[in-house]
């Protein structure tokens, strides 16, 4: 081949490599240089293809920008983004859990977006359950925008609360809604096996730590006292951690800590009821020959309620006027479109959203959406890791019949306080006492 | 310019590429964790980073965690490093022995070796899984109970220990097999003509010949011991209650979970000593053996 040749091959591919690129099209742009925002998450899994599409949406809607988004392992995540963004490298738009927003916020690197809020154009704040926009006020500010809602609820087999008499005048399977039939439901499910153990299930805890929180929020529980200072051995975490430890005494109601049954065992027809984040029913919806029902968690404590995170999306500091306004004009698409969100496996956190036709057909969303006015968030603190290590340990200790609910979260609580004390001082320079 | 020192000119030249990268991605980085760990550096609080001198590893010498992490790490340690050596021994002796098919054997022994700890981690935690898991699922057939190998205390350190064997043993066995083969055959041969047995030749014969390699199979895997991290981290995150969370995994929580960087660093430099200490001990035990 000549070299004549070899360019005009090369020229051809370099034109069709563009127009790949360019998906085709000619359409004509608008003025000025394209505003180029990257997108950072921790989506990985199927609802990280549910954003990818809403991204693509976004930038043929509005081809004067290019959002390019990059999805990370949560757990490599918070890293790369801390070190990128502290260095001014970040991505102009990013998404943080909502429990780890007041430590993220405190870097320095998240934007007040109050801008975002105002006008018609913007997203209402008023649309928003209390409890949910506070998770992203700061002082007079918005730091971020809350995309959705993943409360724990209870995930159950339908086939086998069916068999077992838990329907409705209908003949649907019905999960239970006490602690009675949550109890009965437990029991009832539970199937022996030809060796005399278990073969079956009727309920099994999947995270621990997460099962505590929700349930903690039934009895009144909290972290913090009034003052601020750890009080994780109050009465409603003890009578919270109480209850999922009678539930290995006596006749036993869950496997042994040693089995490893939880979620796994759920979806392999092995257990009949978890809790667990709505978060995973993208995990169900791949599965054809299993039938489940989500409902709310049972009353198991004084009165509804359950535990709750949100994805919170957050702006970098110090960005220019134009990319500033498309990271927002972002944030708003997103906010405005979360009922396909929502079809990843979440909840919108908007009202208007989820008062759709669309999201009601969501029938584990929605049931799960029914707790959001009993819902409680973790608590806004510096030391969300540690705090969330510390709880861990005390519930495997009780879990696993090593110590005592009261002993175990004055242990845990002791450290917490340590840590604030030592953040408080390392912060400030004072005596934290 | 004398041909000496163009010959040393040269050298330089060569040894360049590697000096720069060790200086790099080295000597700088210990450098700059020696300056963190006097200092006070939580990146999510940049206007409160300052010198705090030594009250990092005033503060590591006080923490409960630290000392708990270090007793796991000594424990892995122990069971890790005389268990590898008993075992690669005895399997290097094996394939000496071996007239036909050692080749393919030693293949299959390092294969592992050559495997990602991720993936090997994720393997063994199918292998380990209390109710679908392989180990369990042999057991049953067997007709015996299965074992909480990850979800005691008792069973996670000795299941993590065995699956590092797994990984590892095919490379400290080629180690051992090719100092076994410099041996002589003459000398065993002398032996057992003077009437010599098995354990004769090898407690007399054989393993003070190798002493010199075991030093160094000894010592360097103290060394990969003390580090370990991937195994626990991908079989039981540090559970069960913490019962496997080894040094090096929690001054990864510390530096980069809680951000924590001078605090990390200067447990790093903690654990730096422990093992210098360590292995400089094992040398010198060893090294009068030999001698």
């Amino acid at each position: 081949m000549g070299i004549k040749s070899s360019l005009g091959l090369l020229f051809a591919i370099a034109l069709v490599l563009g127009l790949v690129r360019s998906d085709f099209s000619f359409k004509s742009k608008a003025h000025g240089p394209r505003v180029e925002l990257s997108f950072w998450n921790g989506f990985t899994g199927p609802d990280g293809i549910v954003m990818l599409g809403l991204v693509r949406r976004f930038n043929e809607e509005n081809p004067d920008i290019q959002v390019t988004m990059q999805r990370m392992d949560w757990a490599t995540y918070y890293n790369k983004l801390m070190v990128a963004a502290l260095d001014d490298r970040g991505p102009e738009v990013f998404v943080l859990q909502s429990s780890w927003l007041t430590r993220m916020n405190r870097a320095g690197f998240v934007a007040r977006i109050n801008d975002v809020y105002a006008g018609e154009k913007g997203v209402p704040a008023n649309d928003f359950d209390p409890q949910v926009i506070q998770q992203v006020h700061v002082g007079d500010a918005y730091i971020g925008v809350p995309l959705d809602i993943w409360p724990f609820g209870l995930y159950s087999n339908a086939d086998e609360l069916k068999a077992a008499g838990f329907v409705d005048a209908q003949g649907n399977a019905r999960p239970p809604a006490t602690k009675e039939e949550f109890l009965k439901a437990a029991s009832t499910l539970q199937h022996m096996g030809p060796d005399g153990h278990p073969d079956v299930w009727g309920y099994a805890l999947t995270n621990w730590r997460f099962n505590f929180q929700a349930l903690l929020t039934q009895f009144d529980g909290y972290y913090f006292n009034k003052q601020g200072r750890a009080d994780l051995a109050n009465p409603g975490n003890v009578a919270a951690l109480t209850f999922m430890a009678s539930l290995n005494e006596g006749k036993r109601l869950i496997p042994p800590p040693e089995n490893g049954l939880g979620w796994v065992g759920f979806r392999q027809k092995k257990v009949g009821m978890v809790i667990d984040g709505i978060f995973m029913v993208g995990d169900l919806l791949r599965l054809d020959d299993f039938h489940y029902v989500g409902a709310p968690l049972p009353v198991i404590g004084k009165h509804a309620g359950t535990l709750a995170e949100s994805h919170t999306l957050c702006v970098r500091k110090a960005l220019g006027e134009r990319q500033s306004a498309a990271a927002k004009k972002f944030i708003r698409f997103l906010s405005d479109n979360s009922v396909e969100w929502a079809k990843a496996g979440q909840v919108p956190a908007r009202r208007s959203v989820r008062d759709t036709e669309e999201f009601k057909k969501l029938p584990v969303q929605s049931a799960f959406a029914k707790q959001i006015p009993n819902m409680q968030y973790m608590p806004k603190t510096t030391v969300i890791f540690e705090l969330n290590q510390e709880i861990d340990f005390a519930v495997e200790k009780v879990i696993r019949g090593r110590s005592t609910p009261v002993a175990a979260l004055e242990e845990a609580n002791k450290h917490v306080q340590a840590f604030l004390d030592r953040d408080k001082t390392e912060r400030t320079g004072e005596d934290a006492q | 310019m004398t041909y000496a020192k163009k010959r040393g000119l040269h050298g330089l030249l060569f040894l360049a590429p590697y000096a720069l990268s060790f200086c790099v991605f080295v000597l700088i980085p210990i450098g700059v964790a020696l300056v963190l760990s006097l200092m006070q550096f939580d990146l999510t609080a940049p206007h409160s980073i300052k010198f705090n001198a030594g009250k990092n590893y005033a503060d590591a010498w006080k923490d409960e965690y630290f000392w708990q992490a270090l007793k796991a790490t000594l424990g892995y340690v122990v069971l890790m490093v005389p268990g590898l050596i008993v075992t690669s021994l005895g399997v290097a002796l094996g394939l000496n022995g071996m007239a036909k098919g050692r080749n393919t054997i030693r293949a299959i022994l390092f294969l592992p070796g050559m495997l990602n700890v991720a993936v090997t981690g994720l393997l063994w935690r199918w292998f380990y899984d209390g109710e679908f898991g392989l180990f369990n699922f042999v057991l049953k057939r067997l007709g015996m109970n299965p074992a909480p190998w990850l979800s005691d205390k008792g069973y996670a350190m000795p299941s993590i220990v065995m699956m590092s064997l797994w990984w590892t043993i095919g490379g400290t066995s080629i180690v051992l097999l090719a100092a076994l083969q410099q041996i002589p055959k003459q000398i065993f041969e002398a032996a057992l003509l003077d009437g010599s047995t098995g354990p004769a030749l090898l407690s007399k014969i054989t393993i003070p010949l190798l002493r010199p390699v075991l030093l160094f199979v000894v010592v360097t895997n103290t060394i990969a011991g003390f580090q370990v991290f991937g195994q626990p981290f991908l079989l039981t995150q540090g559970g069960p209650e913490r019962s496997t969370r080894g040094l090096v995994q929690y001054i990864y929580e510390t530096a980069f979970n809680n951000y924590r960087l001078g605090y990390g660093a200067a447990m790093s430099w903690m654990l730096f000593a422990i093992v210098a200490v360590f292995a400089l001990l094992q040398y010198r035990v060893l090294r009068r053996s030999i001698a």
